[in-house]
């Protein structure tokens, strides 16, 4: 990322912001509410469309349609809150959802809600809507995807659930960008960094 | 005569038969509109296409065409024009408002120019089913084609954008391109409904049997299934009705319709295994 900034009408939530993740690096990203960490994800992929400056995945930047798709497909997405969805979605559609079901379905196995695949996304907890959403990012990795870009991705687990989800997450043989406020999480990083008013420095 | 031998009698008219047959198509097309209308969240487009749909009759008029075709191209064109505003479901419900305020001013004003009596448009929004021509048919039964065509070429594009839009965006659907074409087949489904109900009742066709199937599905394959099985029942049922008592079917239509609705709607809830029980036997499956 090279001078990023991010506006929210006339907010500027993310202020020149650079950052340079080497390949497989695993990248913390900490700092209180409302700083910009999921601002500065979502502009990744496109998600928040006010956004000036740089950002390259792999050396490529975003000007047409097909170059975002590419940019999608190699960047999978974890929400900060996984939506219930406006229409039920079955779990096994979800999974199926990031390319490779059967990885994502290994990956759900694991998390222990392998058994919830008929389920609307609706009738799940929270926890285990959040473990669905891991798995599936599970499956964009094995379709393709080398890098993760994980928003608050263990927030509604229990504490063993946590350690589980981060192990799963730093475990995938790829470029990790996390936001998190779990210490357990940052601790498996490589990098720790804060976002403050939209700025971002390293911690560690 | 009784009233079999009434139906039977009735069923032997040509403009029955037609009636008839439209009512089989729709219900093969426009529930499935209803979904989406359900899914996407934009229940007042009728309201919308009703004022659209007035603007083409006002435009066809004025240019001495066939005021449906120019109706059905409005509304087509309408669908189109709103899609770029689909980013949030919000934005859709308002661009809704918007679309259907200039819609009724610039028919009124086209209806002022043309010097036509403005009864004699809005009279072409209380369709009948019984006054349903072939080209109405043509419509109805193009829609019957492509839209249950589309859920079962794109189901997985469309459970995903019907569920959650950047989750589509980010698992690689064309979603503006999807939205687009969602938009225009419901907006000509709607203006052909009319043709068929009403611009009042077009809901018995579209709304009301999605409605019921939301309640009775739990994924987009199984709602858009009950969806045109609903469909089919009420719409022959409701007609079967209005022959036999010499009833009008549009107001039957809906009335059954919503019966219906209603019924599965004070059905309770399918109880469901816990997910707590769910979530805690396939985490001792999986250790």
């Amino acid at each position: 990322m090279r001078d990023v900034v991010c506006r929210h009408g006339g907010l500027e939530a993310v202020s020149g912001v650079g950052l340079d993740a080497a390949p497989g690096e695993r990248i913390a990203l900490t700092g209180t509410n409302g700083s910009g960490k999921t601002t500065m994800l979502r502009a990744v992929v496109g998600l928040h469309r006010q956004v000036t400056g740089e950002i390259t995945v792999g050396g490529r930047g975003c000007r047409t349609a097909a170059e975002w798709a590419w940019r999608r497909k190699a960047c999978a997405w974890i929400p900060q809150r996984p939506a219930a969805g406006r229409f039920p979605l079955l779990a096994r559609e979800l999974l199926a959802s990031g390319g490779d079901f059967g990885g994502a379905l290994a990956a759900a196995e694991r998390l222990g809600v392998g058994g919830l695949l008929e389920r609307p996304l609706d009738s799940l907890s929270g926890g285990q809507l959040q473990r669905m959403h891991l798995a599936r990012a599970v499956g964009c990795v094995t379709a393709g995807a080398g890098v993760v870009l994980a928003d608050e991705p263990t927030a509604a687990l229990d504490f063993a659930g946590q350690e589980e989800a981060a192990a799963v997450l730093t475990g995938l043989p790829v470029t990790l960008l996390v936001v998190t406020h779990d210490r357990a999480m940052a601790g498996r990083c490589d990098r720790v960094l804060e976002m403050a008013a939209g700025r971002l420095r390293e911690v560690s | 005569m009784n009233t079999l031998d009434q139906v039977y009698a009735l069923l032997q008219l040509v403009p029955v038969q037609r009636a008839g047959i439209g009512l089989l198509l729709a219900a093969l097309g426009l529930p499935i509109v209803g979904v989406v209308i359900v899914g996407l969240d934009i229940m007042p487009v009728r309201f919308a296409m009703m004022h659209v749909a007035l603007f083409g009759i006002a435009v066809g008029q004025l240019a001495g065409l066939d005021t449906v075709l120019c109706a059905l191209v409005a509304c087509g064109l309408a669908g189109a024009g709103v899609s770029p505003l689909a980013r949030t479901t919000e934005a859709l419900s308002g661009a809704m408002g918007l679309l259907m305020s200039i819609a009724i001013a610039a028919a009124l004003l086209m209806l002022a120019l043309s010097g036509v009596n403005a009864n004699g448009a809005f009279a072409l929004l209380w369709g009948s089913i019984l006054a349903v021509r072939p080209a109405d048919l043509a419509v109805i039964g193009a829609l019957a084609v492509v839209v249950p065509g589309l859920f079962v070429w794109r189901r997985r594009d469309l459970a995903l954008l019907l569920h959650d839009r950047e989750m589509a965006l980010c698992s690689g659907v064309p979603v503006g391109r999807l939205t687009t074409l969602l938009l225009v087949l419901v907006a000509v489904a709607v203006a052909g409904g009319i043709r068929l109900t009403g611009a009042l009742l077009v809901d018995a066709l579209t709304l009301l049997p999605a409605l019921t199937a939301r309640r009775l599905g739990h994924s987009l394959g199984s709602i858009t299934a009950w969806a045109v099985i609903v469909g089919a029942a009420v719409n022959t049922v409701g007609f079967l009705i209005s022959l036999a008592w010499d009833l009008p079917p549009g107001p039957i239509l809906v009335l059954v319709a919503g019966a219906v609705a209603l019924a599965t709607h004070l059905i309770p809830e399918r109880r469901t295994t816990s997910w707590r029980a769910s979530a805690s036997r396939s985490a001792t499956s999986s250790h």
